[in-house]
C-alpha cells in the first residue's frame, strides 16, 4: 500500500500520529475549550473558530487511544470542522513513494486509522477522518 | 502635518490615479486619528475625525470630486484638528465640536454627497473573476471599477504566486510597480496553484496597457496576467458618466448584461440588499477590527518598553470590550426581522386578491422574530410559492363560500414562532382543503400509489410534495403546473428543515415549515447551575420561584395551588446532582392549555434575562437538550431547548419512580 503525499507529523496523548496535509484545514494555537454539559462521546467540547462553534475532539474516548492526559499546545482543524488537540508538531513528512501497512480491521484503532506510515524505524499512526467521523457519529447513535 | 501636504498637493493637477491615491491616504490618515482619539479618551477629537474621515472616504468613493473649494474645507478642517491636537497635549478641555466653524461647509458636502434613490450602475460584473471573489469585493471596489470602467479605462489582472519568507517585501515591490502603471484599485487573496507553496494574490490595477515585461519578477515566483474587464464593453450611453455624480445622479438604468464568456453565473452570487446605514455600520465597524488589531500592537510595543506604565493595561481592557462590542455588532447585523418577509407577502396577496377575485383577510403574528438574513432569503421564494398556492388554489371565489356558509373573505393567516432550536412558520387557510380522493387518484395514475391499498392523509398530504405532482389539469397563470411544491421541500430540507401538510376538507389547510435555527436572537433567563451558565428561552418560562426551601429531584413543588413535578438541571443534562436547590423555572408553553405538560426546572441560582445570539451547535457537538450557545463575557451561555428539557425531565423523573 504506497499513497504519495504530506503529512504534519503530530504528537497527541503519547500517540505519534499522521495528518494527512489534504485533510487539514489549518493549525491554530490552542484554545481553552468550553465543555459541552452532557457532552457527545468522543468530544470534549468546543471551542470557537471563524465565528462558529467548533467541536474538540476527546482523545480520551477512541477505541486503543491510551489513557494519557495530554497537554496540548495547538489544533489541527479538519476539513470536516473537527479540532484534534496537538501536543506537539514534530514537523512535515512528505513522501513520494511512502510505505503505509493497512491497519487490521478487528483492531479497535480501525474505527479512525488508517494505517501506519512507516518512516524508516519510525511508525506514524494515519489519523483518517472519514473514519473518525463515523465513528463520532456512531458514539452518538448508541447513546 | 502630513495630512494637509497631501491635501494641498490634490489642488495641483495630478494623474486620476494619484488623486485617488492621495484621497486613499488622507482617509487612511483621518481613520487611525479617529481610532487612536477614542481609545484615548477623547470622544469629541474621534467625532471630528469621523467627520472628516467620512468626507473623504465619500472622495475615494468617487461621490465627490476633488476641486479647490473642497479641498479649502478639508483644510480648514485638518487644521483645526491640529489645533485641537495641540490644545489636548496642553492639557486643555475638549471642546464640544472641534469642527464648529466648518458646520455649514461640511454639512453641504455631505448633502451634495447623499446618493440618488435608486442607487448608482454597478459594472463590477463585467469582471473575469470567480465568484468567491467577486462576492468579497467591497463598495469600494465595486466604486472604482464601475467609475474606470465608465470613464474608459481597462482593468487589468496581475496574479503572483510569493515565497512565504519574502511575500510582504515582495507585494510592496509590485504594488508600487503596478501604481506607476496606473491605479492600483485592490489586492485580493487568491488560490496558489496546488503544486507550489506560497502565497497568491491578484492585483487589479486600471491602466491603458499593462506590458508584462516591466514587472520585477523573480526567479521561481510565478507570474499570470489578464485583461479583467473591457471598456469597450460598456454600453455607449454610460461611458464617460461618473456613476455617482450624486447632485445630479442620472436616471438609474438597467445594468448591462455582463459579457456572456467571461461573467459569473447570476445564480452563484449572493445578492443581499442592505439599508444603507446597515452597510455603514457594517463597514465601520469592520475598519474598527482593524484599528483594534492595529492598536493592540502598539500596545504590545509599549507594554515591552514601559513596564511599570498600567496604562496599557487599562487600554487593552477597553480595547477588549470593544472588540466584543464589534463582534455582537457584526453578528446582530445579520440578523433580520422576520416582518420584512412578511411586507413582501402583503402586496402580493393584494395583487392575486385582485387578480382572481377572491377578497383575502390576511394577517401576520410573530414578525418581531429574528434570523438569518441569508436563511430569510433563502425562504423568501418557497414561501412567496406557497402562498400564491393557498390563494389560487385553496381559497374558494366568494360565491363559493358563501354558498357554504362561509365568510365571502378568505382567511390567510402565517404565523412565525420559536420551538425550541426550531423556527416554524405556519400558512393557515380556511379555503377548501386538499381534495384527498383527487390526489390519490392522481397517484394511482401516475404510479406513485398502489391501487387498492389504504392510503393514510399524512402520506397523500406527502405525495403533493413530489416532483411533478399536480391534480390541476389546466395550469393557471398563478400556480398548477406540478412544479414548485417539491422546490419547496428541497429548499427547506436544504435548511435542514421540513414541511408538513395537513387539512381538513371544506375547512381549510395549514402549511407548517419547521427548521433549525444556525443563529437566532433569543430571549432568555439566565440561570446557573453545575457552575455553567444557561439561558431558558423566555417563551418557555411559565414561572420563576426562589425561596428557602430547598427542593431536590423528584419533589413536588406547590406553583399558584398547582402541584407540579420539579427535576434538576443537572439530572436532565446528565451532570452530577446537587444537595439541594432553592430556585427553580415552571417550563412549559406560554398560552397553552392548561393540559399541557409543565415542569419545574431546579437551578442552582437565577441571575437575571437579557436577550442573547445564539449560535447552534455543529452536528457532531449536539447534545440532548442545548439548543446552542452564546458567548458571552463570563463564557458561554447554554441556551436550553425547552421542548427536549420537558422530555429529558419527565425521562428523569420517570426513572426515579422506576428505582423506587
Amino acid at each position: 500500500m504506497s499513497e504519495q503525499g504530506s503529512w504534519l507529523h503530530v504528537q497527541a496523548s503519547g500517540m505519534d500520529l499522521a495528518l494527512s496535509t489534504r485533510d487539514l484545514r489549518e493549525v491554530v494555537a490552542m484554545e481553552a475549550v468550553s465543555p459541552l454539559p452532557g457532552r457527545p462521546q468522543g468530544i470534549q467540547g468546543v471551542v470557537i473558530f471563524q465565528g462558529e462553534f467548533l467541536p474538540v475532539l476527546a482523545w480520551k474516548d477512541l477505541p486503543g487511544f491510551p489513557d494519557l492526559a495530554g497537554s496540548p499546545t495547538a489544533m489541527a482543524v479538519l476539513r470536516p470542522r473537527l479540532a484534534i488537540p496537538i501536543d506537539r508538531m514534530m514537523g512535515m513528512v512528505e513522501a513520494s513513494d511512502p510505505l503505509l501497512r493497512a491497519t487490521d480491521e478487528d483492531d479497535p484503532v480501525s474505527s479512525w486509522s488508517s494505517g501506519l506510515l512507516l518512516l524508516g524505524s519510525q511508525e506514524l499512526r494515519v489519523l483518517d477522518p472519514v473514519r473518525l467521523i463515523a465513528l463520532l457519529r456512531r458514539f452518538r447513535g448508541d447513546r | 502635518m502630513q495630512a494637509r501636504q497631501i491635501l494641498a498637493s490634490l489642488k495641483d493637477p495630478q494623474p486620476a490615479h494619484q488623486v485617488q491615491a492621495s484621497v486613499n491616504a488622507l482617509f487612511r490618515t483621518t481613520h487611525t486619528l479617529k481610532g487612536m482619539a477614542g481609545m484615548l479618551g477623547f470622544p469629541s477629537f474621534s467625532k471630528a475625525a469621523h467627520r472628516m474621515e467620512d468626507i473623504f472616504d465619500l472622495m475615494r468613493k468617487g461621490r465627490l470630486r476633488s476641486t479647490d473649494s473642497l479641498v479649502e474645507t478639508l483644510e480648514a478642517g485638518i487644521l483645526a484638528l491640529e489645533s485641537g491636537m495641540a490644545g489636548l497635549r496642553r492639557g486643555n478641555s475638549e471642546p464640544e465640536d472641534y469642527l464648529q466653524p466648518l458646520r455649514r461647509q461640511l454639512g453641504e458636502l455631505e448633502a451634495m454627497a447623499r446618493p440618488a434613490e435608486g442607487g448608482a450602475q454597478d459594472l463590477t460584473a463585467m469582471l473575469d473573476l470567480p465568484p468567491d471573489v467577486m462576492k468579497a469585493l467591497s463598495e469600494y471596489e465595486h466604486t472604482r471599477v464601475t467609475s474606470l470602467l465608465m470613464s474608459g479605462m481597462p482593468i487589468h489582472g496581475v496574479r503572483i504566486c510569493l515565497d512565504f519568507a519574502t511575500f510582504d517585501e515582495r507585494l510592496r515591490v509590485y504594488s508600487e510597480t503596478l501604481g506607476a502603471f496606473g491605479e492600483l484599485i485592490s489586492t485580493l487573496p487568491w488560490d496558489a496553484p496546488e503544486d507550489r507553496e506560497g502565497l497568491a494574490f491578484l492585483l487589479m490595477i486600471a491602466c491603458p496597457e499593462l506590458d508584462a515585461g516591466r514587472l520585477p519578477v523573480l526567479e521561481g515566483e510565478l507570474l499570470g496576467t489578464a485583461l479583467l474587464a473591457d471598456p469597450t464593453r460598456v454600453p455607449a450611453s454610460l461611458r464617460g458618466e461618473q456613476p455617482v455624480q450624486v447632485a445630479e445622479a442620472p436616471p438609474p438604468e438597467p445594468a448591462p448584461p455582463p459579457p456572456a464568456s467571461s461573467a459569473p453565473q447570476p445564480q452563484e452570487v449572493e445578492i443581499l440588499r442592505l439599508p444603507a446605514h446597515r452597510v455603514e455600520a457594517l463597514e465601520s465597524r469592520l475598519m474598527a477590527v482593524g484599528q483594534l488589531r492595529d492598536s493592540a500592537s502598539l500596545l504590545l510595543n509599549r507594554t515591552r518598553l514601559v513596564n511599570d506604565d498600567d496604562r496599557p493595561m487599562a487600554l487593552l481592557g477597553q480595547m477588549e470590550d470593544g472588540l466584543l462590542d464589534v463582534q455582537k455588532s457584526l453578528l446582530q447585523m445579520r440578523m433580520v426581522k422576520v416582518e420584512s418577509l412578511f411586507s413582501r407577502i402583503e402586496p402580493m396577496v393584494k395583487g392575486l386578491s385582485r387578480d382572481t377575485g377572491k377578497p383575502v383577510k390576511l394577517a401576520f403574528q410573530g414578525g418581531d422574530l429574528e434570523l438569518e438574513r441569508g436563511i430569510l432569503g433563502r425562504l423568501t421564494e418557497p414561501f412567496l410559492h406557497l402562498v400564491r398556492n393557498a390563494v389560487d388554489h385553496g381559497l374558494e371565489p366568494p360565491s363559493e363560500r358563501a354558498a357554504l356558509g362561509k365568510n365571502e373573505a378568505g382567511s390567510l393567516r402565517i404565523s412565525a414562532s420559536q420551538r425550541g432550536r426550531n423556527l416554524r412558520f405556519d400558512i393557515r387557510d380556511d379555503g377548501r382543503g386538499f381534495n384527498l380522493e383527487r390526489i390519490e387518484a392522481r397517484g394511482i395514475e401516475l404510479g406513485l400509489l398502489m391501487a387498492g391499498e389504504s392510503h393514510t392523509p399524512e402520506r397523500l398530504h406527502r405525495l403533493t410534495l413530489a416532483p411533478g405532482f399536480s391534480t390541476t389539469d389546466q395550469a393557471t397563470q398563478l400556480s398548477g403546473r406540478g412544479v414548485g411544491m417539491d422546490v419547496v421541500r428541497a429548499e427547506i430540507e436544504a435548511l435542514g428543515g421540513e414541511v408538513h401538510l395537513s387539512s381538513e376538507l371544506r375547512r381549510g389547510s395549514l402549511i407548517r415549515l419547521t427548521f433549525p435555527l444556525s443563529r437566532a436572537v433569543v430571549g432568555c433567563l439566565k440561570v446557573r447551575g453545575a457552575g455553567q451558565s444557561f439561558g431558558i428561552p423566555l417563551t418557555s418560562v411559565i414561572r420563576v420561584q426562589a425561596g428557602r426551601h430547598v427542593c431536590r429531584g423528584g419533589d413536588q413543588v406547590q406553583v399558584l395551588g398547582r402541584s407540579l413535578p420539579l427535576e434538576s438541571l443537572q439530572a436532565c443534562l446528565g451532570l452530577p446532582e446537587p444537595d439541594g436547590q432553592k430556585a427553580f423555572v415552571v417550563l412549559g408553553h406560554q398560552g397553552a392549555s392548561t393540559r399541557s405538560v409543565e415542569v419545574a426546572l431546579g437551578v442552582d441560582e437565577i441571575v437575571g434575562r437579557g436577550e442573547v445570539l445564539l449560535r447552534s451547535l455543529p452536528e457532531l457537538a449536539h447534545t440532548s437538550g442545548i439548543m446552542g450557545g452564546s458567548v458571552q463575557e463570563e463564557g458561554i451561555l447554554w441556551v436550553l431547548d425547552p421542548d427536549a428539557m420537558l422530555g429529558l425531565a419527565m425521562d428523569s423523573l420517570m426513572r426515579r419512580v422506576a428505582r423506587v
